[in-house]
């Protein structure tokens, strides 16, 4: 199931975050810089998800659809999510990740991984980044029409 | 009254979408659907399986709003997020559109749209973006 988890973060890949405020507002949102972190979990830069993290501040909460390349790999990734960003304190953990580890290998995705291969009418103009959303993989599930909600792998 | 634009349309009804729904405590769902069809403008369609429909009924029956972005390579070219009322009759889900938003990443992530007047939303998406659907 790690291989699972390396395709998301492969490059090109692009996949659906969604939260869902405490009293059931639900957001669906694109997101292209993706990555994994310790197998465990996903990261995404977080570029100013503005609702995002009005959800994920009161709801800790998300699911992570792949949408593009599928191939056969109609998988959804569920579990805890935060945005961890500077400025918290230098022992903050969530999930059993430290906030340090995660900010100090992602905290500047351009500098990591340059944008190259997105297309220039797609690109953001400057890459600004706020945080990185943090989700701990939990379940994994089929989203394909027949064995939507199917269980692959809990408990990675 | 939402109008969603022809971009909007073709990318929705060419790429299906990545559908939202959450328990009234806040437990979100997600499903998949690859192809969908607007009506009325404002009103989009899809034809969902019986796993699919068996994974959201409860959550729509009791909370019946749903965001959805449109899926495959829409969800990055086609950076929007459609939030609305959602129902299902059999496997028909319809999900009544009411606001619209820019998901690009930067300064207009969570822009919304609708409440511009339509020829300024299609003035920004030409602005934008140089396509006005998914590939043919």
């Amino acid at each position: 199931m790690k291989d699972a988890l390396k395709i998301v973060g492969k490059g090109g890949a692009v996949v659906h975050l969604t939260t869902s405020s405490l009293d059931g507002n639900p957001n669906t949102v694109g997101e292209r810089f993706i990555s994994v972190f310790k197998d465990e979990y996903i990261l995404i830069a977080d570029m100013f998800a503005q609702k995002t993290r009005v959800n994920l501040n009161e709801n800790h909460i998300g699911i992570i659809t792949l949408a593009h390349p599928v191939n056969g790999r109609t998988w959804s990734f569920k579990g805890p999510a935060i945005i961890l960003q500077e400025g918290l304190p230098s022992d903050y953990e969530f999930e059993g990740v430290k906030a340090s580890e995660v900010l100090n290998e992602w905290g500047n995705w351009a500098e990591k991984e340059p944008p190259s291969e997105v297309p220039p009418d797609i690109r953001p103009p400057v890459l600004i980044q706020r945080g990185v959303i943090t989700l701990k993989v939990n379940e994994i599930t089929d989203y394909s029409p027949e064995n939507a909600g199917n269980i692959i792998k809990t408990e990675i | 009254m939402v109008k969603l634009t022809p971009r909007q349309k073709n990318w929705i009804e060419g790429t299906g979408a990545h559908i939202g729904t959450a328990s009234k405590k806040g437990m979100p769902t997600v499903i998949v659907v690859d192809k969908a069809i607007v009506e009325n403008d404002s009103t989009i369609k899809f034809n969902l399986s019986s796993k699919q429909v068996e994974l959201v009924l409860q959550n729509i029956n009791e909370n019946p709003r749903a965001s959805l972005g449109p899926g495959g390579i829409g969800s990055i070219r086609a950076a929007y997020q459609f939030k609305g009322k959602a129902s299902i009759k059999g496997n028909d889900l319809r999900i009544e559109v009411e606001e619209i938003y820019s998901t690009k990443p930067g300064p207009e992530a969570g822009l919304r749209l609708d409440n511009l007047d339509y020829n300024d939303i299609l003035k920004f998406e030409a602005s934008r973006w140089a396509d006005d659907g998914p590939p043919r």
